[in-house]
Formats: structure tokens, sequence, C-alpha cells
């Protein structure tokens, strides 16, 4: 097997695929980006504005480009070598003859995925074929696979009415009521962003129910009591007379309604409402309850529930724009976690949201909040994997101390540092270095750092020792990718390339133990090239492992909770040194950390497509590569900032627009 | 055939919290002269990833399997006259997911099907077993299906480009909605018999909220109408769910009527005087998994026993990495799974599986000592544990390992180990719900047949 270099590529081929094996075929693939990256080269993009609808006029461009390149390159190559084995009766699930007809849609991109990883490791065609191309036909085919994207038409993605996740539930019944948001702790945990399921099943209705009625319990007095602040702000102070009761309800309704549909309930809707209302008066209760019973009502409704369009699209559009109303919820779930506050709401009713330039304010306005914390609970916590650490298990032998303030202390740290980042406005690399962190005493203790104050709070520490700062010397990460008992090299190999450079390393294949597992023992007393060379000596781990163990080994002088350590349990003096695959040498978990943030550009682009599937709730594929593309340009020209990246996300075609129909 | 008279058993529950107990009471006798009718058959499921170590697992022989069974399964063996197993049913060939052989092995195990390949990136597979039998004989009982888990269900890893929840869940309400299970005890307890035990009550149900959910729903038809076709599919989920909201109340209200003419002396529902009294279950302070594991079994023997629901899942664990300290290492469970058969490791694996095995057993034999009639709460019971790997170092699915606990009323020849029988995971799945009496008009998955040697 050949190794190519182009690109720059650090997993040339990939030998589990051999075994079948695909990885993560969702979006990540930098073989396409770079390709698409020389592509972009090549043709001038003037940069356009995300947010208008109109597409770029380059995008016409780079369409046509594509098209021809389909036609020369992927179309005869496909017939010539794979059409036989993967045409009507596909063999491994890969249907080039669909994918042909319909080249850029993301089905077929699967498909191309699939087709360009094996023959890039020459997988495919297998050996026995007739014919087999040329290694200057394979890189053609994988270049031009790599331009199908300006295939894909320009459409926002799939779109479906969002139901608010438990956290959100939670934070809006607070915003709204006053109530704990711990009224939804009953409800059942669920990933947020992408991966997100939004469905809806009996035990969480039952649940929605279950806790509307703690709610109305909770705020609405009995009989007889002084009424909460709360009910007289929503259901008023005096009860009116009875021939007036039902045009109060009504206003009653239509104030609850406004805050909890998220926008101006249509008089239909109020109409519903008033059902309600009447119900409670035919069922002999007061007139309170029966407001109460409403309230019920709207707090079991669909669109408290879900976000929903303020009126009925009358368009024969298949795309359009957020209205005002689901474009603020979007962004106050987005960058709060909590319903939009009373300046969003009068932009979305004035219709000026949308405009760019409120956008963009509005986007620095939420960030400044305090608030904004939910973006690092929801999206930071998640990007650097640390979001199961209390509950990890850690061997209470070897790591006393890990208790669940410490823990936490570890959270706050990399939280405090998120914002603080955030806040300032910082270029991305950042994240990975700098010179500052937040430490309370007794993660000041762990890190061997002294300091002049004592007690549980969080404080800034400006830091004199290299290998801190930033999230490679952070003990949250070091730990989330640690195991019980001991430091785990690979994955947090594995964890520097996936969520920092935004690389895809396929997972292991079956019948391999896990490397560091086979030999524990033996190589604590080696050294780092003794244990190279001791991966090396398994062909099938050799490719992934030399990329993945000298990065891991790079931060073995961090023990698996964090601390720093010259030698292993062992004695043996621990030996950090090593290469990255383009030659660059780092001698210890300092210049490794250096190394990597010099990686500018990929930190930002990992980071940005994070965040944007985090954002739309869905893995990124076809077109949305494009708007991506467009967005990295902007970034470069902010020195990378990360409320550029923020508020780009936000003003992207891929947020702003929805697909009404397929 | 429904048997509806024999089934409104009540659940009289005393003091709520930490303890829970259901007193016996005395004075329900079986109304005089009327034979009950049949028990119903229930079907419970019990899951745990990675699979097993093999020679620890299967039984050696036929012959073998009462005398000298295999270790994985030493706590079954008061009971292995109940108990069936059956070498050579296959799971779902996963090509072409080749890379994502654990997020699969859960989502694959009711369904018997693969995921959609064009749309993996959302949920698109299939009803699963649990859920079909919820459909046919939920309206019987105050819940369609009980879900429960031991770790939440939010585990991220992206596999194969497939959606992340294929990874933890195993029960689907329809090829896009899967069903979230529970983990919290205390919460599972509550939804079953309600907070406030005591003075006949069995669960708190406000007939006014029916009416207001039907408002509702007139209400969210209007919003459907105008929204566009892929919100509409949305929208519809609601509904569903919360129609089954309604149909929940409605069907404790009826039990509620129940209660109340019981009271009077008015009597309307029957059970056997020789019934066994509804089990005690005490929820643990402590964070011991065997501990947390039985009190979840323990709320499925009880959910069972009172007829509370028919059909239940339980996830006891995923594969998500979890670790067992109780068993004196604190190292992963799939950490250890691609052992090579080096022994340390395989000594681990086979200590995880066994402790799974236990939690299940601890329930089986739990139902097998419960009196239902003339039988036992476990004769009238289908429970399955297993996993979705048959070899969790190689990840191969040739031979699932599976334990079927109970004579599910009397359809299934227990006592028996078959090491040759030839089928797939959806004739097996297939066979299990014709057994609970659930007619099946399409085969599940990618079953082809029954597996008649099961049958009595």
């Amino acid at each position: 097997m050949k190794t190519r270099l182009r690109n720059g590529r650090w997993f040339k081929h990939l030998p589990h695929l051999r075994c079948g094996s695909q990885g993560r075929i969702a979006f990540r693939p930098r073989v396409l980006h770079l390709s698409a990256a020389v592509l972009l080269v090549s043709v001038p993009l003037s940069p356009c504005r995300a947010e208008t609808d109109e597409p770029a006029p380059d995008e016409a461009t780079l369409r046509e480009e594509a098209k021809r390149t389909f036609r020369r390159k992927v179309e005869p190559f496909v017939n010539k070598y794979c059409i036989d084995c993967h045409g009507p009766r596909p063999e491994a699930g890969i249907n080039l003859r669909s994918a042909l007809k319909t080249p850029g849609t993301a089905s077929s991109s699967l498909h191309w995925k699939k087709a360009v990883a094996n023959v890039k490791v020459n997988d495919m065609p297998p050996d026995y074929a007739d014919a087999i191309p040329s290694d200057e036909e394979r890189q053609e085919f994988i270049d031009a696979i790599g331009s199908l994207k300006y295939l894909a038409p320009r459409d926002p993605g799939p779109f479906v009415i969002r139901r608010l996740n438990k956290v959100e539930y939670g934070n809006t019944l607070h915003d709204l009521y006053g109530v704990s948001p711990s009224m939804a702790d009953s409800l059942p945990e669920e990933v947020t962003g992408e991966g997100y399921l939004n469905s809806i099943s009996p035990l969480q209705s039952e649940l929605f129910l279950e806790i509307a009625n703690k709610v109305v319990n909770q705020v609405v007095s009995p009989e007889g009591n002084p009424p909460t602040d709360t009910q007289k702000r929503f259901f008023g102070t005096t009860t009116p007379a009875t021939d007036d009761q039902r045009d109060t309800a009504r206003g009653v309704a239509r104030s609850l309604a406004r805050n909890a549909f998220r926008r101006p309930p249509r008089e239909s809707e109020l109409d519903v409402l008033l059902g309600v209302f009447d119900l409670g008066r035919e069922n002999q209760l007061s007139y309170t309850d029966s407001l109460a019973l409403m309230w019920k009502a709207i707090l079991v409704s669909p669109q408290f529930l879900f976000i929903t369009p303020a009126a009925e699209v009358q368009s024969d559009d298949t795309i359009v724009r957020l209205d005002d109303h689901q474009l603020a919820s979007r962004l106050s779930y987005l960058l709060w976690s909590a319903p939009p506050d009373t300046e969003l709401s009068e932009l979305a009713d004035r219709g000026e949201l949308h405009e760019p330039e409120i956008l963009r304010a509005q986007v620095a306005r939420m960030l400044d909040h305090p608030r904004s914390r939910a973006l690092f609970d929801g999206f930071g916590a998640q990007w650097l994997g640390i979001g199961n650490l209390e509950d990890q298990v850690f061997d209470p032998e070897l790591y006393p101390q890990m208790d669940i303030r410490l823990r936490k202390a570890m959270l706050d740290e990399a939280r405090l540092f998120f914002a603080s980042i955030v806040r300032d406005n910082e270029s991305v690399f950042r994240f990975v270095d700098s010179d500052y962190t937040f430490l309370n005493e007794r993660l000041a203790k762990l890190y061997g750092i002294k300091v002049s104050w004592t007690g549980a709070k969080m404080r800034r520490v400006q830091l004199d020792d290299p290998n801190r700062g930033g999230i490679l010397g952070m003990a949250a990460t070091l730990a989330s990718t640690s195991f019980p008992n001991r430091t785990s090299p690979v994955r947090r190999g594995v964890w520097v390339l996936e969520q920092i450079l935004g690389e895809r390393v396929p997972p292991p294949p079956p019948d391999v133990p896990e490397l560091e597992e086979q030999d524990q023992v033996d190589m604590e007393g080696l050294t780092l090239r003794q244990r190279t060379e001791l991966h090396q000596s398994e062909p099938t781990c050799a490719n992934c492992h030399r990329v993945l163990d000298p990065i891991g080994f790079g931060l073995e002088n961090f023990d698996a909770v964090g601390r720093w350590r010259d030698n292993n349990k062992a004695g043996t003096a621990i030996d950090s040194a090593g290469q990255l695959p383009n030659g660059e040498t780092f001698s210890n978990p300092a210049e490794l950390k250096h190394l990597l943030a010099k990686k500018k550009t990929e930190i930002a682009r990992n980071l940005s497509e994070r965040l944007m599937s985090y954002a739309l709730g869905r893995q990124l594929d076809g077109y949305d590569e494009v708007v991506i593309d467009q967005l990295m340009v902007k970034l470069e020209q902010d020195q990378y900032r990360v409320r550029t990246m923020i508020t780009e996300v936000v003003t992207s075609y891929l947020f702003t627009h929805r697909q009404i129909k397929e | 055939m429904r048997q509806h008279a024999h089934l409104h058993r009540r659940a009289l529950l005393k003091g709520a919290g930490v303890s829970l107990a259901l007193p016996w009471m005395d004075s329900v006798v079986r109304a005089t002269g009327t034979k009950p009718a049949k028990p119903p058959v229930r079907l419970g499921f019990m899951y745990m990833p990675h699979g097993v170590i093999m020679d620890q697992f299967w039984p050696q022989s036929s012959a073998s399997f009462l005398t000298s069974p295999p270790p994985a399964i030493e706590s079954l063996r008061p009971i292995l006259d109940q108990c069936l197993m059956m070498k050579g049913i296959s799971g779902v060939p996963i090509t072409p997911f080749g890379g994502a052989p654990h997020a699969l092995e859960l989502s694959t195990w009711l369904t018997a099907t693969l995921p959609d390949a064009d749309t993996r990136s959302r949920i698109n597979i299939a009803i699963s077993a649990d859920q079909i039998m919820a459909n046919y004989v939920g309206g019987h009982t105050l819940l369609p299906s009980l879900e429960l888990a031991t770790m939440p269900q939010t585990w991220k890893e992206n596999q194969a480009g497939l959606h992340e929840a294929y990874y933890s869940h195993c029960s689907y309400r329809s090829p896009t909605q899967p069903v979230p299970a529970e983990i919290d005890p205390r919460n599972v307890l509550n939804r079953l018999f309600g907070k406030t035990g005591g003075s006949g009550r069995v669960t708190s149900a406000n007939p006014l909220d029916r009416q207001m959910l039907d408002l509702v729903i007139e209400g969210a038809r209007d919003l459907r109408r105008t929204l566009g076709s892929n919100d509409q599919g949305k929208l519809d989920e609601y509904l569903d769910s919360v129609r089954a909201v309604e149909r929940r109340i409605a069907a404790i209200e009826q039990r509620q009527q129940e209660a109340a003419l019981e009271k009077a002396g008015v009597r309307s529902t029957a059970r056997d005087a020789s019934d066994s009294p509804p089990i005690e279950v005490k929820i643990p302070e402590g964070d011991k998994r065997s501990e947390y594991m039985q009190v979840m079994c323990d709320l499925t023997v009880l959910a069972f026993q009172t007829d509370t629901t028919r059909v239940s899942t339980y996830i006891g664990s995923t594969p998500n990495g979890v670790s067992y300290p109780e068993l004196g290492f604190t190292d992963k469970h799939h950490s250890q799974t691609h052992h090579k058969n080096r022994e340390e490791m395989v000594r681990k694996v086979a200590a995880i599986t066994k402790f799974n095995i236990d939690q299940f057993a601890y329930m089986v034999n739990k139902m097998a000592g419960l009196q239902e009639g003339e039988s036992t709460l476990l004769d009238n019971c289908i429970m399955m544990w297993g996993s979705g790997l048959e070899d969790g170092d190689k990840h191969t699915r040739e031979n699932l390992p599976f334990i079927i606990a109970g004579r599910g009323g009397g359809s299934i020849k227990t006592g028996r180990f078959l090491p040759h029988v030839r089928g797939n995971q959806g004739d097996l799945l297939t066979t299990l719900l014709a057994c609970a009496g659930v007619p099946v008009d399409r085969p599940i998955g990618i079953a082809s047949k029954q597996i008649s040697e099961i049958h009595v």
C-alpha cells in the first residue's frame, strides 16, 4: 500500500476500512474539505453575506465546474471500475447507480464518502477485478468527489419544529413563572444539539402534565388564600363580574399564551383556551381555578412544548426565512437555553430581528449576559467531552481526592475558562494555548500551584508554568479521557485529534485489544521509542497509532486526574517527547500545546462545524459544507475570533432559514 | 380472547418514599363460584451489551444443562427447569454498518432491523417487538409498557454516521420514535402506583384533565393544518403521546371507580385467594449497582404482578463503557471485552456477565416464588435476558446469547438447552410474540419463520 501525503492528511490509509469499517462518515472527512480548499483557491471566492437569501454568484460557477468535473472524472471512473458490483444490486450497501443519477443529494453523499474511503486505501476495486485504476486516476476521483458539495441543492437542510429539551423546558418554567428549574428533573435525560432526539413519548407527555399540575398548584393559591405575585401578574387581582369573566379570561389567555408560545397567539388558539376556561366553569370550578385549568392547558400545548411558526406560510416556496419569533426562540435557546427576553420579543414583534445588524447586536448583547453560560453547559461541555465527569468512576484507592467537590471545581475551571474566551472575544486557538486559568484552593493544590489565598471560590490565576493553560492542561479534560485507574494515551490522542482538530479517527477493528491494554504492565518501563515500536509491530494498528500515540504520550506528564508527574508509577522518568505526522517535534506538553495551537484553521473549522451542528440539532451534510466554507473565509479575516464565529453561525443561511417542503 | 375479569387487581400502597410496602388485603377474596380466567402472558426483556465468554455461557450439552449448568447461569439453577436456552439464533447482519457494532447491538436487538442507510443521521428503524406487544395488549393495563434503564440514554458516540440515539435505545414506538427509558426508581414507583398510596387510591387522576386534554388535542389539530408536512409528522407524535395520557387517565378513573365500589361492598373484580400478596419494594440508599438493578427488577415484578403493565424492557447496561466497582475492579466493561483470550480480561468479562445474569436471576427467581391462580407469576411470563453480540472480542453475532425464563402461560417448553437451532433474531422475536398471544401478521425485521422448537 502506498502512502500518499498529498494534502498533508494524517490518516492516509485506514487499515480499519479493510475490515469494512467506515468510522464516522457524517460530515467531517477532512479529505473532502481539503480538496475543497484546493478548489476554493483556484476559483476566487468573494465573501458573500451569508444571511442574504440569494446564493453567492460564485456558487453558480462552482456548481458548473463541479458538474463538469463530475462528468469528466467521476462518471467514467464509476462506470469503468465500480458499477458492476455497486449497481442495481449494490454490494455492501453502496449503490453508485443511484448516486450517479442524483450526485448532490445527502443520501448519495453517503455512498460517495464510503466509495472514496475505499478507493483511497486501495481497498476498492478489489485485487481480483479486471481493471485496476492507476494512482493518478484514484486521486482524480477522490478530488472530484470533494467538489460534489457544489452539486448539493442550496437548502438549509431538513427542518422540523423542535421540542424544548429538558434543560430548556425547566428554564422556561423558571423564567416565565418563577418556579425552580428542578421542576423538570423527573424528565428523562437528553442529548442536546447534534444528536437531539426531538421526539415525544407518552412518558414525557405524562410528565409534562404532571409538572404542569405542580407548577399551577405552586403558583395559584388555594381558594381563600392571598394570591401569589405571579398569580396576580397573570390573573389580575380581582374577580370580574360574571358577565365580564369570559372577556377578562380572554385577556388573561392572551398574555399567558404570548409568553408561553413565545409569539402572539392566533385568535383561534385563544378560542381553544377559552373553551378550557368554559370547561372549568361548567364543572363548577371557581373563576380562578378555571383560569388555572386554562393555564395548565397552555403548559401541555404543542405551542408551548415546541417552537412553532407564528403564522401559516402562504407560499409556494420550499424554503422560507424563519419568522422573527421563531428566530428569537432559536437564538435564545441556543445562547441561553431559555426563552426570549423582553428585548428579543419586542424586536420580533416589530419584525426587525432578522435584520443582520440587529441580529448581530443581539448576539453580542446575549453573550454579555451571564445567562450565556448555558452555551458552555450545553455546547462547551459536550465539545470538550467532560459532561460525564461527575459520574465517572475513579479508583478510590488510587485517587481518593476525586470527590464531588473537586470534580465540580474541575468543571468550573473549564466553564469559567470557556466563558472568559467568549467574553474577551479571543481567537479560538486560545482555547488550546493560554497563560491563565481559574482555580480554587483544592484545584491549585492538585496542580501544585502555590496561591496566597484559600477556599472553595474559583479565582482567575495567571500561570507561570507553560504546561498548564488551555484545555490540554486542564484537569477536567485530562480526567475525562482517562480510565478509572490510569491514563489512556490512546484516548487522549483521539481526543486531541477529534475534539481539537476535527480529525476523524476510525474505531479499532474487532478482535484487537485496545493497544495499551495488551501490554500495560510491560510498557510501564519502556521508553517512548520502545513503545512506539511496539505499536508498530501490529500492522493493523500502526497506521493510526503512530499518529495517536505520540500525541497521547505527549500528555503523559499529567496523571489520570490531571496532576503533574515526572515519573510514572513504575518510577521510570516520563518521556513525553514526540513528533507530529508532519515532522514537527515536541519535547513536553507545553511544546505540544504550542504546535497544536498553531493549527488555527483546523481548530476554527472544527469548532465552527460543531457549533453549527449543535445550533441546528443535526449532523451537517451537503450544502452545509459550502456554508461552512464561506463562514471560514470571514472567520479568517477576523483572526478566528470566537464571537465572530458564533455570530456567523447565528446569521448564517442555515440558521435563519427552514425548508417547508421536501 | 381478552381476559379482563381477572385483571383489575389493586395495588394498595402504604407510605411513599424510601420504602414502600403493599399490604395484602385479606378481605379480598375471589367471588364464590367464579373460576378465574387464565392469567395474561407478560413479556419482559433485559439487556447487557458486548457479548459473553462463550465457554462459560453455553451449556456443554442438552443433557448437562440441568445437572451441571455453565458458571454464567449458576444463579438460575433453582429454576432451570423453567428456563430455555438455544444456540443458533443469529443477529441482524450489520453490513453496511461494519463500523458500528456497538451502535447497533442494542437498536437491532428488539427490532431485528437495520437502520435505513440513506437517512442514518436520523432515527429510522422499525417498531420494536415490545412495542408491538404494547400496541396489542397495552389497552388492558394502566401502562401500555414499561421501559427501564440503568444509565441515562445520552451516550454521544457517532459510529458510521448513525444517529447517536441508536446507541442507547432498544424500544421504538414507530420507526422514527425511540421510547425513552426511566432510570430513577422513585419516578418509576410514582408512575406505577402514585405518590400517595393508602386509602384505596391507585393514583391521582383528574377527569377534568382528560377533558382538558381533549380540547388541547382539538387545538393541536388546528395548528397541524397550518404546518408543513414535516412539521405535521412531528405534531402527530405529540398527538399520539397525549392520547396515550388521556387513555391512561381514563384507565385510572376506571380503577378508582372499582375501588370505590369495592369499598362500598360491591365487588367488581376478582382475584384468586391463593395469589401472593404484592411484593415489597425498597429503594436503596446507597449507590451499589446490584441494589439499584434489583430495585428495577422488583419494580418490573410488581408491575407484572399487579397487572399494571404486561410488557417491559430493562436496559441493564448500555454499551458505553460502564464499570462495576462492586466486582473489585474499576475497568470499564468494553475495555475488557477485546481480550484476545488474555486470562485476566476474560475473567473480568465473565464476572461482569455473571453479575448481569445474577440480577436477571434475582428477578425471575422472585417471580417463580409468587403464586398466581394455580400457577406462578413466572409461569405466565416470558422473560428474556440477552446481549446483542455473541463474542464481544470479535463482534460476532452468529449465536446471540440469550436466556428465556418462564413458560409463557404454557406456550413454551422449558427445562431445555437446544444446541442446534437455526434461525435469526427476528424469528425468535416473532415466536415469542406468538407465545405471548400476539397475532403477528407481519414478521419482525428479518424474520422468515417461527422457531418451532420453542413451543410445547
